[in-house]
Parts: C-alpha cells; sequence; structure tokens
C-alpha cells in the first residue's frame, strides 16, 4: 500500500510539474509573472463564463416548465462523460505506454496494477480539471436554481468523482488491450495510431449517435420529445445509462428509484475500475514489454549496404522539414493529435452519409440557406477548423523537447529554421483543406467558382493563424516533457494559439457579416478578407522570423 | 583556438555563480581536458562555448570569431557532443548523419569517405538503418560522434565523451582526439577519468566552484600542488574545499 501511496505521490507531482514549478517559484524566485498571467487568464475568461451560466439559465428557464430541468443534468454528465471519452484514448495511450519514466518504473519492484493504477488516478484528475469549466457551473446552477435540499450538494460532489471512472476505465481496458495486440506486430507504431484512430472515430460517431435525436424532424415529434416527463432523459437512458444514473441521484426527493440509481453508479464504477486493474495486471506489461524492440529485417539489408539511402546534400529548410516530418509521422502521439482533425470531416462525411440532412449543424443549415457570401466564408471557417487548430503549429518548438539543444547548435540561421517549421505546418494544413474541400462542396452544394473563392481565401487565412501559433510558441516552448502528450494536449501554448486563432476567427466573421449587413456585396467583402489575410500574414511572417532571432539564444537549456 | 575571456554565468538571479570570471585559451593544434567535482560548471562553460547557454558578462571566441556576433559562422567550424546523448529517436541512425550532413553542408562524396571510415571503426554499420530509439547508451554516444566527426570541424568540443563507450570504442576516441590536434584542430573536452586527461591532454584545466583553480600541463599543475604524485591527488588537494 505504501509503495501505490508513493508511486501516486511522485505520479502527480510528475504530471503537474510540482517540483520544478515550487523551485522556480520559491528557490530560484523567478517566473513568478506567470501567477499574474494566470490570474489575468481567468479574468479574461470571465465574459465567457458569465455568457455560459446566461445560456445555462435560458436553458432552465426553458425546460422548468416542461418539468424537464433535470435534462440539463443529463446532457452536462453525458456531455463531460462523451469528452472524456474521446480525450481520454490520447492521455491513456500517451501516459500508459509512451510515457519516458516507464523505463524508470518497469524495473521498480512494483506490480503491474500499482503503475496503472497511478497512471489512471493522474489521468483522472486531468479529467477532472478538464471538464470542470464545462460540467461544474451546471450541476451548480441548477442546484441553486432549483433550489434543492440539502442533500443534493455533497451528492453532487459524489457524482462528479465518479462522472469520468467509468468511462476512462472503458478507454483504459480498450487500449490495454489494443497494445498488447499490437505488440505482437512488427509495425507496432502504425497499429497504435490506427487503433487509436478506431477508438476515436468510435467515441465521435457514439457521440453523433447519442448526440442526433432518434425522433424524425417531424414538429409533432419533437413538442412530444420536449413536453412529455422526463422525455429527453428516457431517449438518453436508451443510449447511455450511466448519465441517467447520474441524474436520478441528483434528483428531488430521494426515493428507492434513486438509491437504485446511486448502487448502480457507483457499483458499475467501481466494477469498471476493478476491472480495469485486473485487465492491467494480467495484460499491461505484456503490451508495453517489447514496444521498443525492432524488426531485424532492415539489420540484414544494411548489412550488405549500409550507406544506402545516403543523401547527396540538400538545402537546410529542405533537411529541417523532412526532420520535423518524420519525427511528426512517427511518433504516434504526435501523429494521433493531427490525423484526428483529418478525422473530424470524414466521421462528418459518415454522420450526414447516415442522418441526411437533419444532421447538419444549425449554423452551417442557415448559411448554407443564406447568400453565397455566407456560404464561402462557412466553408472557409471548416476548412480552417480542419486544417489549422490540430496543434502542429502551436507546439512546433515544444515538440522538439530535449533535443532542442541541436536545433541551437546547428550552423542554420534561425529565420531558416522556422521558415521549415512553418512549411511543415503549412503542409498539414493543406491536407486539411485538401480534404474537408470535397465534403464542403458536397454539404453546402457551393459552386466550383465559390469553392476557388473559399480555398483562396482559406489559405492566406491558414497562413496567418499557423504564423500567430509559432510566435506564441516560440515565445515560451515547453521543453521539459517526459510524456509526449504534454507537448501538444497539456501544452498551455496549445490553448493560448487555439484561443488566439477562434479569436481572429471570431473576430473577421463578426466583421464580415458586419459589412455584409451594412449594404456591402460579397465581391468586395471576400477580397477584402483575402486582402486582409495576405497583408496579416506577410507581415505575420516577417514578425516570427524576428521573433526567433531574439528568442531562439534566449531559450537556454 | 577557443578563448575565454572573463566568462561569468550564473543562476537564480545571481545568487548561485556557476562560472566565475573564467579565462582559458585553448590553441589551435592543442587538447584541452575540464575537469572538475560534479556542479564545478563544466558542463555550463562547454554550453557558452557551443552557444546553448548566453553567459551574463565576458566573451567567448572561436577561431577569433565572436561565437555571440558571429554565432553562424561560429557554429560552421565547430561540432559539439553533449554529455547525454538526447538526439531525435524516431529518425534512423542514417537519417540523423544525413541530416547533419546536410545542416552543416558536406557533400556527398565526403559524406561517403567519412562514414565508411566512421562506421567501422566505431561498428555502427549493421544498425545504421534502425530507429535510433532501439540503440543502446554507447550506440546512442557513438551515433553523436560519428555525427560530430563528419562535417570535419575545426574545433570539437566534447562534454564527457568517454561515458558509455565500451573499452575499444573509447580507445578509437582518443585516437581520433589526438589525431584531430596533430592536423591543427582544437578539441575541448571535459571528463572525470583522470587518467584520460593525464595521458591525453596537452593542458588541463580545473574548475571548482565556478572558478579556475588550475590550468596548466600537467608539469605545470605539479608544480602548484603539495602532493604531486598524480592528477587525481592534484584534483582532490584542489577541489577539497
Amino acid at each position: 500500500m505504501n509503495k501505490l501511496i508513493a508511486l501516486i505521490r511522485v505520479s502527480l507531482k510528475v504530471n503537474f510539474v510540482v517540483s520544478p514549478i515550487r523551485h522556480r517559484l520559491f528557490h530560484e524566485r523567478r517566473d513568478r509573472w506567470m501567477i499574474l498571467l494566470v490570474l489575468v487568464s481567468i479574468a479574461g475568461l470571465v465574459p465567457m463564463f458569465t455568457a455560459y451560466l446566461g445560456l445555462i439559465k435560458t436553458v432552465h428557464g426553458i425546460l422548468a416548465p416542461l418539468g424537464q430541468q433535470h435534462a440539463l443534468l443529463t446532457l452536462a454528465i453525458l456531455a463531460g462523460q462523451l469528452f472524456v471519452v474521446v480525450f481520454g484514448v490520447y492521455y491513456v495511450i500517451s501516459a500508459f505506454y509512451f510515457s519516458r519514466d516507464l523505463e524508470l518504473l518497469i524495473p521498480l519492484p512494483l506490480k503491474p496494477f500499482h503503475v496503472v493504477f497511478a497512471k489512471f488516478l493522474t489521468i483522472l484528475i486531468n479529467a477532472y480539471l478538464t471538464i470542470m469549466p464545462l460540467v461544474l457551473p451546471i450541476l451548480i446552477y441548477c442546484g441553486i436554481l432549483d433550489r434543492v435540499r440539502p442533500t443534493y450538494w455533497p451528492l453532487m460532489g459524489f457524482v462528479y468523482l465518479l462522472l469520468p471512472v467509468i468511462p476512462l476505465a472503458i478507454v483504459s481496458l480498450a487500449v490495454i488491450g489494443l497494445m498488447r495486440v499490437v505488440n505482437l506486430s512488427r509495425k507496432k507504431d502504425a497499429l497504435v495510431v490506427a487503433g487509436a484512430l478506431m477508438l476515436v472515430a468510435a467515441s465521435l460517431a457514439l457521440q453523433l449517435v447519442i448526440g442526433r435525436p432518434s425522433a424524425g424532424p417531424g414538429e409533432d415529434q419533437v413538442v412530444r420529445f420536449f413536453t412529455s416527463r422526463d422525455g429527453i432523459v428516457h431517449w438518453i437512458r436508451s443510449r447511455f445509462p450511466p448519465s441517467i444514473w447520474a441524474t436520478r441521484i441528483l434528483g428531488v426527493h430521494m426515493q428507492p428509484e434513486n438509491w437504485k440509481a446511486l448502487f448502480l453508479y457507483a457499483g458499475i464504477s467501481l466494477l469498471l475500475f476493478l476491472g480495469m486493474l485486473l485487465g492491467g495486471e494480467w495484460l499491461f506489461y505484456r503490451g508495453l514489454i517489447g514496444m521498443k524492440e525492432i524488426s531485424g529485417r532492415k539489420r540484414i539489408a544494411a548489412r550488405k549496404k549500409p550507406l544506402r539511402g545516403l543523401s547527396s546534400g540538400m538545402h537546410p529548410v529542405k533537411a529541417i522539414f523532412l526532420r520535423e516530418w518524420r519525427i511528426m509521422n512517427r511518433t504516434p502521439i504526435f501523429l494521433l493529435n493531427v490525423l484526428s482533425v483529418i478525422l473530424i470531416p470524414l466521421v462528418f462525411t459518415f454522420a450526414f452519409r447516415r442522418g441526411g440532412k437533419n444532421f447538419m449543424p444549425f449554423v452551417l443549415q442557415i448559411m448554407a440557406s443564406t447568400n453565397q457570401t455566407y456560404k464561402i466564408l462557412a466553408a472557409v471557417g471548416f476548412m480552417l477548423l480542419c486544417s489549422c487548430l490540430n496543434g502542429t503549429a502551436s507546439s512546433a518548438f515544444s515538440r522538439e523537447g530535449s533535443q532542442f539543444w541541436v536545433s541551437k547548435v546547428i550552423p542554420v540561421s534561425y529565420r531558416v529554421q522556422v521558415t521549415a517549421k512553418f512549411l511543415h505546418s503549412a503542409l498539414i494544413a493543406l491536407l486539411g483543406i485538401a480534404i474537408s474541400s470535397p465534403l464542403i462542396l458536397w454539404v453546402l452544394r457551393l459552386s466550383a467558382a465559390e469553392i476557388v473563392f473559399a480555398v483562396a481565401l482559406a489559405f492566406p487565412a491558414a497562413a496567418t493563424l499557423i504564423i500567430v501559433s509559432l510566435i506564441i510558441d516560440l515565445a515560451r516552448p515547453l521543453l521539459d516533457w517526459i510524456n509526449p502528450q504534454r507537448a501538444i494536449k497539456q501544452n498551455i501554448n496549445v490553448l493560448m494559439a487555439l484561443l488566439a486563432d477562434f479569436g481572429i476567427l471570431g473576430g473577421s466573421g463578426f466583421v464580415s457579416v458586419y459589412l455584409l449587413r451594412s449594404g456591402l456585396s460579397g465581391y468586395i467583402v471576400i477580397p477584402l478578407l483575402l486582402a486582409v489575410f495576405t497583408a496579416a500574414s506577410i507581415t505575420g511572417f516577417r514578425c516570427l522570423l524576428r521573433s526567433a532571432e531574439k528568442r531562439y539564444p534566449a531559450i537556454e537549456r | 583556438m577557443i578563448v575565454i575571456k572573463d566568462v561569468s554565468k550564473s543562476y537564480k538571479k545571481g545568487a548561485i555563480r556557476a562560472v566565475d570570471e573564467l579565462s582559458v585559451t585553448v590553441a589551435a593544434g592543442e587538447i584541452f581536458g575540464f575537469l572538475g567535482p560534479n556542479g564545478a560548471g563544466k558542463t555550463t562553460t562547454i554550453k557558452m562555448i557551443v552557444g546553448l547557454l548566453r553567459p551574463d558578462s565576458g566573451t567567448i571566441s572561436i577561431n577569433g570569431l565572436d561565437n555571440r556576433r558571429e554565432a553562424l559562422a561560429c557554429k560552421t567550424i565547430t561540432t559539439y557532443v553533449p554529455d547525454d546523448p538526447a538526439v531525435y529517436e524516431r529518425l534512423t541512425g542514417l537519417e540523423y548523419l544525413n541530416f547533419i550532413g546536410d545542416v552543416y553542408g558536406v557533400s556527398k562524396k565526403q559524406r561517403i569517405e567519412q562514414l565508411e571510415k566512421w562506421l567501422d571503426l566505431f561498428d555502427m554499420n549493421l544498425a545504421i538503418a534502425d530507429p535510433i530509439q532501439s540503440y543502446s547508451h554507447g550506440m546512442k554516444q557513438k551515433i553523436m560522434l560519428i555525427a560530430a566527426l563528419l562535417p570535419e570541424p575545426e574545433v570539437f568540443v566534447l562534454d564527457e565523451p568517454l561515458v558509455g563507450l565500451d573499452p575499444r570504442a573509447a580507445h578509437h576516441l582518443k585516437e581520433i582526439m589526438r589525431r584531430h590536434c596533430v592536423n591543427g584542430g582544437t578539441l575541448f573536452f571535459s571528463t572525470h577519468v583522470m587518467e584520460v586527461a593525464e595521458k591525453l591532454c596537452d593542458r588541463i584545466g580545473i574548475i571548482h566552484k565556478g572558478k579556475l583553480v588550475a590550468c596548466g600541463t600537467m608539469g605545470e599543475l605539479r608544480t602548484q600542488a603539495r602532493d604531486r604524485e598524480s592528477l587525481e591527488n592534484i584534483f582532490l588537494e584542489l577541489t577539497e574545499k
């Protein structure tokens, strides 16, 4: 038991970088401005949070007269659990199989379930923090609005604590099983990526299936769906019961049915958790050991001609681009993050084919039904969503990690190095645009001319977003990581870049709509945006190059 | 030639002086061994020479070029092997060497000549097509040494280069170091192996708590210490406080 507690303490400290932060803030007494930055960032989220509370109040106000206010709790719990499923795949694969601390942990006198337990708990705490802004405001605000009984509050804490356990345990079991199978093959990395993508696709598909009402679009069905007592709740129960159990626990009165829900919710969580530990004890090390073994085929080929494949010399930009490309493609965790975004349009296509027009998001439907310029703008927005918001650019420097020293000692100017990184991110963006374009053509029924306009606008806009992301990551790259997932998903630079990108997109969208509503023609607005983004990308690129000259020498390792 | 002049580097806002007004000159054709206890400032000094760290004060020049103002020119003539072989694990050995060849502008002819020689010498022919992540610590060290030798640098900076190498590879490396300097190159390296420093180095510097406490040939160091029997005794005496 002591071993397990010690391991959990160390895992949590490593995951949350406790010791280095404490050392920096209290011993070295530097970076204290970061505390201020965090406080300012939190303060910056206040308007968004207020709007979210407003939305909760509005929806609650609509549902309460229909006796459906508990559906809001169900939807919040369900959203939190589905969120955990999708992101859990990355966290679990990365923490269980690609974390560098495994080399230290395996030789220690620990049982596999000790390691699995500690890592699971770390991911669980990450999950609590991740879903907190989404779920907790609803649980708390609904409690206040409904003037609930006092027992609601401890039960709410109980529900929240168990909320990610079921989805995370399911994902962990799936990943442990997957890795056991993958480990038998020569092409381990490729299979890890393929398997993980299948899990992510399955999670997204599950999300779409649960998120899409089975009722048709008929008006009476919709009315019945909302007006019948617990209509939404019954509908969700048939798809994902744990969220219903959780809602029942938080019911107005503690009836026998609620107790049953409580035991089911806690019991299934505990069973799955124990099952995950048992699966870990049996399969975890078998899946882990041998992950770094390599095929012997290449050795035989190498014996015959070791220098086959020797380059005849290429430009440093090409050499660095190739390095970025290879490392990204061969590090499963990095590749997964990129591919999953490319996966979105594919899942979208799949869902659209099954669900027809009813599936089409509300916003897209509105845009598709109005004028040509809105359609083009919607197309550009979707292309950028699929191409730029994947963390490639915003982790371009962080991904180098402990190997960053190489970039500092090679005789290649920092401008050239940054240019190569820009080109790499641009290629990924191009891929996203190329994959999303045919889909947009089909969904929004854009004409050839419209899609040309959209792609032409998407290029400079994508370049601008990439440059902003690169500047953000270059300002303070996260180079001290042992788990590759930290370089992308748990990297605050990626989050900041995401917010900045959304800000740019939202701002340009807002200005465009304003101009269009002011009576300006789309033939003026689109070229105007094109000119603005082209100018922004050129100016931004110059800033990026200047920033590289300043920042590279200042990054000391 | 490396000229380090009044270089200081501190951490924790000046509370810890990792390197304190260090001045050393390493002439062309010279092997300079840099010794010191753990945390004495050896790696910090080496990192400042190759541009990984910026000195708080003082200057470092390589073959007459200021390593901050003319950083790119300095890097072109210098190669470095760190104490920790943290290298691109997802590349194969050959891909990494190709990358180094490309960024240093090594011609294909030179690459073939160099790599045939070094891969054979360090017995890395069979592993070259494998991903670096499959290498042992010693093999990673070897691939980094080969990468550092590939551009035929004028200045060679090595941090604990013998750690992890098998006796044969260590022997070859010492030969290479000697030959490099016979051909007019400059070599600056840190080590904890006193015998190596004693036998291999033209001059030795001992750093302790960031200050250079002794510098010179073995003969000169002997005159500075009471117990003059071995470099180990001199080292222990100079770094005991």
